[in-house]
């Protein structure tokens, strides 16, 4: 018999600036060790039913070195006897993470998994400490992977995203995520994390900006380029958790599932032009979980880039209104092993309260890839 | 960045751990941030802020912060903001109390009860007033309290100004007092100055009167401003002259200044022969808003078109300011200025005349030595010299002489010096303030002047016998270059047998080293062979005094740029003075440290728990490090960048270090070994993308030039040691030695290189 494997759980830490904000002191594993805990404590999951914590990590060295996906099991307080995995696809970890949990489970090597990531950028630098890419690239193959930022740039260029269309897709998203910071509609995802200066339950990063200062701001990596830090992800600190289950599972734990995984891709592309990967992947999905884009009622998108993600928009045709209607990474921030994960989480949640049948979560990444996941309401 | 301060060295001499300032305006702020400065915790208590109870304590710290008051931001984590209704009971921790709130005589005493309320026994209170008494503000006080007392008078701005005037009174606990000294020097790095019980204490008193008494005679001589300013500037003093200090200062503030000063002189004062709040002048000023630069416009001011205009004194009105030229002895000489008379030269010497007799008359009522009233004149309003030490350059004889020409009553004071053959010998005086001679070895200072015996000396530099084997190598070059005369006396002093300890010295308080010649550096570079030379000496010289079998010890006052870093990069220890400049600027140049001195740096990144490790790691760091060619604006921002270690001492007061650099040699010798032998794992060409990755983005984004570029290229290549490089074959120090020449003889080549240093020694 076929399993079907099902989203039922998810939550993740607040997200707040790398370096200057509130969890720039805390260590990446106590980060996903938070998610973790308070993932249970909403469910009632019990942890020994958990079989494997698979986790995200976009650069595993330093604090997230010594597989993080352990040694965060440990400090969640899980049994010993719950293993754990690290899963590396630089900014698409954590929805591979979701994937390899849930094709664990349709292989029948176990029943519920514990799937996530997380990203401390304060803590370990965006490329790792040590960075030696193959001696044999030339400069500009090396730039392709390690600065993301003209990638984005080209995109720009190549799809015909201007700085205005730029600055506009960025103030939408900024205006999205304060909208549901206000409404309380991110509260329904934010386990809070305990800082030295207390708890902390509230995203860190969603700024009010004005179309003037979006536009006054200087292009941060190319002269007379178009991509500023304002349509860009800033640097976040950030974990996300996910229960990927059978419907057995669900059933005995009493759990409610928010969404049944129905498809998966990932696909490559030039490493130039990483921020296009979407389109592929999600076409690959699509096409797997036998649908297309008019199908979808839910798209939660990353936004690395304004740039990137309005030029996959627009490949994609996706209207706007379905697009991250919470606020996307531009607003909210993108600590990279965890954001898959929220992706995939938040649009799991939003088929449950938006009432839609289908939902696409996709992201590009470094280095040249897409991935993308299809969920259908459950 | 770091968040925790090392203590200054010998700060737990001064009995002061922490310490606590009430009042946070610009004075009160500056104090605190000077404590900081130190390493020493300190709470900035103000009145709370309508919106947050700590917010104008927070404002004064934000204004230091802004001001450059904070030697690094970091220092600023160590002043607690607090108010003085919630916050007092703070005060039991605190070891000394600063008052610096603002100068009115019943809230003053106000706080001094609450104070008493609250201090812990013994801790040293003290006021940082300027105008008022200590016996007026303690009187009625509990004696409890006036036995802690002391005014302590500090110059503004707090960082820079070197005075701290200190008045004990006759209640005063000698402890009290003492802690006080220590740590207004020790901590807060300023040269004390006891001082009498006085209004204006030592500096303020003779200071005003000499401004006051010299803008009153340039107007009544019909002097104009310019020229007052020029002739007033051949005493020594700042450019700015008198008139131009007064625009500085702030033409409104005479009525308060001046006019309360003169106020609390007795009627027999000779102040009152220029009471220049008093004056038609400044009513002039003061009524047509004048106020000098605050406002704009004062004795000086710019013109709408830019052009500099002086103000007419008799007029009224501002015209086009004419440059005074051709004074005589070239405007520096007062002796030949005085002598040449005419209008001007009869200007400078009624200045004198009157600095002299005022000075003179009120020396023993304001100060208990001659030095002192030097001293803090010169360093409370940046004089070359105090007023007995211009009388002395004059000629006191010449001096009294011309006074009893004009039939003047001549004070004892200068009478004695006059017999005496002048003020002092060389730092020692020869009278005291009654003018009585007085004996060789009562002198204050006289013991310290003893020349030190010489051990071995060459053009650029001398050893000096530091007693029980401890050498100081004094590096006597124009701004400690490094010629190869002090190659020459290194290479003398490390043949030697017979040394325990070292150390490196400056020759003058303006710099240790400010590195090589850029003149020589260019002509060699014109031949590769003699440029590699140069640099292999530079690099086998700083190689061997790391691995010399005594400890080296590099005191750093001024600046420590370029070599002159590089060779405190090879000593054991560093003791600087906080307000030192050390740097590598190299990379600005087109070059980089090649004595060495990537190769240290790299070592000491390599240290766990300096950061990011790993190969790649610290090629990336040593880059990042390098690339901008950090200068360091003070000694803990030095240590922030990796120059300094957290073993080095950071010393507050300038004449200090080299006294601690000697005691630390000398307790280093006692239990010494060399370091061993290093090897470096580094990257290889792997590395290179990884550590060009910060340089390539910022050049992309416009932030950096090409030829910056190219420098972190070449930077890159020594640390991650070059084509060659491999992780699992570590490199020896010689071979690193042999990239950093290879990278500075490929980058003295390029024409950019050339050109810039061309245009710094333009400059």
């Amino acid at each position: 018999m076929t399993r079907t494997a099902y989203i039922a759980g998810y939550t993740r830490t607040p997200f707040t600036f790398a370096r200057k904000g509130a969890l720039a002191g805390t260590r990446p594993d106590h980060l996903g060790a938070a998610a973790i805990r308070g993932l249970l404590a909403q469910t009632g999951l019990a942890p020994d039913a958990v079989e494997d914590v698979v986790w995200g990590c976009a650069f595993p060295e330093g604090e997230q070195g010594l597989n993080i996906g352990r040694v965060t099991g440990l400090l969640a307080g899980l049994p010993e006897t719950v293993a754990g995995a690290t899963v590396n696809r630089w900014c698409g970890s954590s929805i591979q993470a979701v994937q390899m949990a849930a094709g664990m489970l349709m292989m029948n090597a176990g029943d519920c998994f514990i799937a996530g990531g997380a990203e401390s950028m304060s803590r370990v630098p965006m490329m790792g400490f040590n960075v030696l890419p193959p001696p044999e690239w030339e400069a500009e193959a090396v730039s392709d992977f390690v600065n993301v930022g003209l990638t984005a740039e080209r995109v720009a260029r190549d799809y015909g995203v201007d700085r205005a269309a730029q600055d506009a897709f960025a103030y939408a998203s900024q205006q999205k995520a304060l909208a549901a910071q206000a409404d309380g509609r991110l509260a329904a995802e934010i386990t809070p994390v305990e800082t030295a200066a207390g708890p902390l339950d509230r995203d860190g990063c969603p700024r009010q900006t004005t179309p003037e200062k979006l536009a006054d701001l200087a292009p941060a990596f190319l002269e007379g380029g178009s991509v500023t830090a304002g349509s860009s992800s800033p640097m976040t600190d950030g974990a996300t958790a996910l229960i990927v289950c059978t419907e057995e599972v669900l059933e005995r734990h009493g759990l409610t599932p928010l969404a049944r995984i129905a498809g998966f891709g990932v696909s490559g592309c030039a490493p130039g032009i990483m921020g296009m990967g979407p389109v592929e992947s999600s076409k690959k999905a699509l096409s797997r979980a036998g649908l297309g884009i008019a199908d979808i009622d839910i798209v939660e998108m990353n936004e690395a880039f304004a740039a990137q993600a309005e030029a996959c928009r627009r490949a994609l045709e996706i209207p706007e209104e379905k697009l991250n209607i919470d606020g996307g990474a531009i607003a909210l921030g993108h600590p990279l092993g965890a954001t898959g994960g929220r992706l995939v989480g938040k649009a799991a949640q939003l088929l449950k309260r938006e009432g839609g049948r289908h939902a696409l979560a996709t992201q590009c990444i470094g280095g040249g890839m897409g991935i993308a996941m299809v969920l259908e309401a459950a | 960045m770091r968040t925790d301060m090392k203590a200054a060295f010998g700060s737990q001499d001064t009995g002061v751990r922490r310490a606590a300032v009430i009042g946070a305006g610009s004075m009160g702020g500056g104090i605190a941030a000077q404590f900081a400065n130190a390493g020493i915790p300190v709470d900035l208590l103000d009145i709370p802020g309508s919106d947050s109870r700590n917010g104008p304590a927070e404002a004064g710290i934000a204004r230091q912060l802004k001001s450059g008051g904070f030697m690094a931001p970091e220092a600023a984590a160590l002043v607690r903001p607090g108010n003085v209704e919630d916050d007092l009971p703070r005060l039991a921790e605190a070891d000394w109390i600063v008052e610096a709130i603002i100068e009115d005589f019943d809230l003053k005493r106000d706080l001094y009860r609450q104070i008493e309320a609250h201090r812990k026994p013994g801790s040293t209170v003290s006021s940082n007033t300027s105008t008022l008494l200590r016996r007026d503000l303690v009187a009625g006080l509990p004696e409890s309290f006036a036995r802690d007392y002391v005014i302590s008078h500090f110059f503004n701005p707090p960082r820079q100004m070197q005075l701290l005037e200190v008045v004990a009174g006759a209640d005063t606990a000698k402890e009290s007092a003492t802690r006080a000294w220590r740590a207004g020097r020790g901590l807060l790095g300023k040269t004390v100055v006891e001082c009498r019980d006085t209004p204006g204490f030592i500096a303020n008193r003779i200071g005003c009167y000499w401004i006051a008494m010299a803008v009153l005679e340039a107007a009544e001589q019909g002097l104009s401003v310019e020229e007052a300013d020029a002739v007033i500037a051949a005493f020594g003093v700042p450019r700015t002259g008198v008139f131009g200090l007064l625009d500085l200062i702030g033409i409104d503030l005479i009525p308060l200044v001046w006019g309360s000063l003169i106020r609390s002189l007795p009627a027999g004062d000779g102040a009152h022969a220029y009471d220049l709040a008093g004056s038609e002048l400044s009513a002039k000023m003061q009524a047509a808003g004048r106020f000098g630069r605050k406002s704009g416009a004062g004795f000086y001011r710019k013109a709408e078109d830019g052009s500099r205009e002086a103000l007419d004194l008799a007029s009224f009105e501002y015209r086009p300011r004419r440059e005074v030229a051709d004074l005589p002895g070239g405007g520096r000489d007062l002796a030949a200025l005085i002598a040449a008379g005419g209008p001007l030269g009869d200007y400078a010497w009624s200045v004198l005349r009157n600095l002299a007799l005022y000075t003179a008359l009120v020396a023993g009522e304001i100060a208990h030595d001659l030095p002192a009233v030097d001293t803090a004149v010169a360093l409370g309003y940046g004089w070359r010299e105090g007023p007995f030490r211009q009388i002395d350059r004059v000629g006191a004889g010449e001096v009294v002489a011309r006074l009893r020409s004009e039939g003047r009553e001549v004070p004892k004071l200068l009478e004695g010096a006059a017999q005496a053959g002048g003020f002092y010998d060389g730092t020692a005086p020869r009278i005291d303030l009654s003018g009585a001679p007085l004996a060789a070895d009562d002198a204050p200072g006289a013991a310290a002047e003893a020349a030190p015996r010489i051990l071995a000396e060459t053009p650029g530099g001398r050893l000096e016998d530091g007693g029980e084997g401890l050498g100081i190598l004094r590096i006597t070059t124009k701004m400690g270059t490094f010629a190869p005369e002090v190659f020459d006396l290194f290479e003398a002093v490390l043949a030697r047998g017979d040394l325990k300890a070292l150390v490196i010295a400056p020759g003058s308080p303006r710099a240790l080293s400010a590195g090589a010649d850029l003149s020589r550096f260019l002509e060699l570079a014109e031949t590769p062979e003699r440029l590699e030379a140069f640099l292999a000496r530079g690099q086998s010289v700083f190689s061997a005094l790391r691995r010399a079998p005594f400890p080296v010890v590099a005191a750093v006052r001024g600046l420590a740029l370029g070599g002159g870093c590089e060779v405190t990069l090879h000593a054991d220890r560093v003791v600087a003075h906080a307000e030192a400049r050390i740097g590598l600027p190299e990379t600005q140049l087109g070059i980089l440290p090649g004595w060495g001195g990537c190769t240290r740096l790299l070592a000491r990144l390599a240290t766990p728990g300096s950061g990011p490790q790993g190969p790649g790691a610290l090629a990336a760091r040593l880059v990042e490090t390098l690339l901008p060619g950090p200068v360091a604006r003070s000694a803990v921002e030095a240590r922030g960048l990796g120059l300094l270690r957290e073993a080095d001492e950071i010393v507050m007061h300038a004449d200090d270090v080299e006294p601690a650099a000697c005691a630390i040699a000398r307790a280093l010798a006692r239990d010494y070994s060399a370091p061993e032998e290093e090897l470096f794992t580094l990257a290889g060409p792997s590395g290179l993308a990884g550590a060009l990755a910060g340089a390539r983005a910022a050049r992309q984004a416009g932030r950096i030039e090409p030829a910056a570029l190219r420098v972190a290229e070449d930077l890159a290549e020594v640390v991650t040691g070059g084509p060659e490089g491999d992780p699992s074959r570590p490199l020896s120090e010689a071979e690193m030695h042999a990239l950093e020449r290879a990278a500075v003889l490929r980058m003295a080549a390029r024409p950019e290189t050339r050109a810039a240093m061309q245009a710094t020694l333009k400059r």
